[in-house]
């Protein structure tokens, strides 16, 4: 029998199919559909990842105060579980440091920041959000975020500020415009830019900032952020950074206290991580399609018991064991498909409703949070089926093989 | 294996052949040391109490099974050293069965059941559909070619049967039994069809059957008894 009808009985043979055969599928389409929601939602969030990646500036550093050795990611990871080495004394980062960076040539711009919380007044509603002072001189040439309306800090400004797209419009009851006075700490400041993004933050000079924060010293920073002329040679100078700082701080490996970190690194490591949960998840949900394939072997056996007759008819009037097996394993193999391209479906409807169902992502900005890539569902389509004929392999190698008295005399 | 030819060949040839069921420790001996020819263009019908050995015999004829010892020769090939695929293509080209229970695939209808080895024979579709239907009309079904078997009388069920056997032209008819169960005016219209196949169509046909008055109608007579023969009889033309 040609290839082409031994197909058309196949199909035929779904057609007919009783509920069970779609009690199987639904196992298949279970295992397909969380397989293409894990997959679409770890390929969204690394894209994500990935554009703030770019967007993060990959050529920044980060040195703040403090070290734990088990590294900056897991701070309580290392032996003396995070602590700080030094505690009797307060560690600060001041201006010697930053004399200490200007010395080193991979270094584009140095930015000094200071921050705290802050109350923060607008025609009568009140709040508490964070402020953080920067170098308004070098800040716009370090800093990653994108103004939305108005500009950033430039260095003649004083009573000025830059807020989050947040504050800026629904974190009072009034939008909170460019060139709106408003009242921190019982200052008044005038709002000259508003960033693009979903914070509440304000940044505003430094100088002023140390007025507002009682608890902060003139020229005592709580990091220090750094652009390097070559992000190839990124760590190179972290390197660099780590020795001249050891000097002019007067500390060694052991009483090390400060720290360095690179958005490059923590991007890095954190594209790792979720590399392995949705690692860790995937397998998850093909465990379920295994559970499938067995649903869809016992499906075969029963189904081969239940045609036993047929075969034997089929065989009486000319079927090969050839053309048996083909019949048989065309059907898993639709049975498969079936499951598949309905597991698909589901799988993308769950994906593309995971942004509701999360409520908004930190991670997400704007974007989906769920990617469903066409090799995604290639591969499951292609997984189903190859798991419909490896589970239906050996029910309908033992239905070609019955012998035809065998087969007709069944009941 | 070719057999060596000696004057006029069999159609169908039986050596001392026998068929031994095993149920577990005990052997069943259902046909013992059968020999017999069968020629083109016979009209055979086997007789027998229930349980002689009549369907196994049938069976073995048909390339449905293979003798325990002994030798069973269709056409002159020995069906015990044919290979799997070449049986098949035997059953569907050279021998048509019909049966007692119709044995009709219940999913398809009965225009898709009379073509169904045509589609083993990898016929062209428009060959097949052609033949399918000229056939269809000789058993006079074609106002019925589109109804499940289970939309049709018994009868007509085994008249699809008998389409369906006739849908590759074979050379020999196996019939178990084909009457057993219509009534007996339905019974003798079957027969009637088969006499003419015979007749018209110098087609083979081999018939179980319990009933005397049916094995009338054929040409030879083989009576078994216990798994062997014990009568054979000839009519004269
Ligand atoms: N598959 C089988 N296994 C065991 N015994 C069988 C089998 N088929 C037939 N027999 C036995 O062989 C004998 C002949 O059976 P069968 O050829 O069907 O007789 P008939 O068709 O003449 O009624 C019976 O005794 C029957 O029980
Ligand atoms: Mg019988």
């Amino acid at each position: 029998m040609k290839l082409s009808k031994c197909f058309k009985h196949a199909f035929n043979m779904v057609i007919h199919s009783k509920l069970r055969s779609w009690l199987t599928i639904i196992g298949i389409v279970i295992g397909v559909a969380s397989v293409i929601a894990i997959t679409s939602l770890g390929a969204g969030m690394q894209q994500s990842l990935e554009s703030q990646m770019s967007g993060l500036g990959s050529d920044l550093l980060t040195i703040t105060p403090g070290y734990s050795k088990g590294g900056s990611m897991f701070r309580n990871r290392g032996g003396d579980s995070g602590s700080s080495t030094a505690t009797e004394e307060e560690i600060l980062l001041d201006r010697t440091d930053v004399q200490a960076l200007k010395g080193i040539s991979d270094i584009a711009f140095i930015e000094t920041e200071v921050g705290g919380k802050v109350d923060v007044s607008f025609l009568g509603k009140m709040g508490s959000v964070s402020l953080t002072g920067v170098d308004q001189k070098v800040w716009s040439d370090v800093t990653t975020a994108v103004i939305a309306e108005g500009r950033l800090l430039d260095s003649a400004d004083q009573n000025v500020v830059v807020i989050g797209g947040n504050l800026a419009s629904s974190f009072f009851d009034q939008p909170l415009g460019i060139n709106k006075m408003f009242t921190i700490e019982g200052s008044a400041f005038r709002v000259v830019g508003v960033l693009d993004d979903t914070s509440t933050r304000i940044y505003m000079p430094i100088q002023m900032t140390y007025q507002l924060l009682e608890d902060k010293d003139t020229d005592i920073y709580d990091s220090i952020i750094l652009k390097v002329k070559d992000e190839e040679m990124l760590d190179e100078t972290i390197l660099k950074i780590e020795k001249k700082l050891k000097i002019s701080r007067h500390v060694t490996d052991k009483d090390r206290d400060f720290s360095i970190s690179s958005s490059k690194q923590m991007m890095e490591t954190r594209m790792e991580m979720m590399g392995s949960v949705s690692l860790f998840l995937t397998a998850i949900a093909a465990v379920s399609l295994i559970v499938g394939a067995v649903g869809i072997a016992n499906t075969m056996f029963t189904s081969v018991l239940e045609k036993t007759k047929e075969i034997g008819i089929m065989k009486a009037i000319g079927a090969k064991n050839r053309d048996i097996l083909s019949i048989f394993l065309f059907n898993a193999a639709l049975i498969g498909l079936v499951g598949g391209l309905i597991g698909v479906l589901c799988g993308v409807g769950v994906s593309s409703m995971m942004p509701m169902l999360m409520g908004s992502m930190p991670m997400s900005r704007g974007g989906s949070i769920t990617l469903v890539t066409l090799n995604s569902v290639m591969l499951a389509l292609g997984v189903s089926v190859a798991v419909g004929i490896i589970a239906g392999f050996i029910p309908a190698y033992n239905g070609s093989k019955l012998k035809p008295v065998d087969a007709l005399r069944y009941e | 294996m070719v057999r060596k030819i000696t004057g006029r060949i069999p159609l169908l040839e039986f050596e001392n052949a026998w068929k031994i069921y095993k149920m577990g420790q005990i052997n069943v001996p259902a046909l013992k040391g059968i020999s017999l020819k069968i020629y083109k263009g016979d009209f055979v019908a086997i007789i027998g109490q229930s349980g002689c050995g009549k369907s196994t015999l049938m069976n073995l004829a048909g390339c449905l099974d293979l003798p325990t010892k002994g030798k069973v020769f269709l056409k002159s090939h020995d069906i015990s050293t044919l290979p799997e695929s070449d049986l098949a293509t035997m059953r569907g080209q050279t021998i048509g069965f019909i049966f007692q229970q119709y044995n009709l695939i219940p999913n398809m209808t009965a225009f898709e059941n009379v073509m169904l080895p045509l589609e083993f024979l990898e016929y062209d579709d428009d060959d097949a559909a052609e033949r399918t239907r000229k056939i269809m009309k000789l058993v006079s079904l074609e106002d019925k070619m589109h109804h499940l078997p289970s939309q049709l009388s018994g009868g007509q069920q085994q008249r699809v049967s008998i389409a369906r056997c006739l849908a590759s032209d074979p050379e020999i008819i196996f019939a178990d039994e084909p009457t057993g169960a219509l009534d007996s005016s339905t019974g003798i219209e079957i027969l009637e069809t088969l006499k003419r196949l015979w007749k018209e169509e110098g087609k083979t046909i081999i018939m179980v059957t319990h009933d005397l008055k049916l094995a009338k109608y054929a040409h030879t007579v083989i009576e078994l008894k216990d798994g062997e023969i014990v009568n054979t009889q000839h009519k004269k033309k």
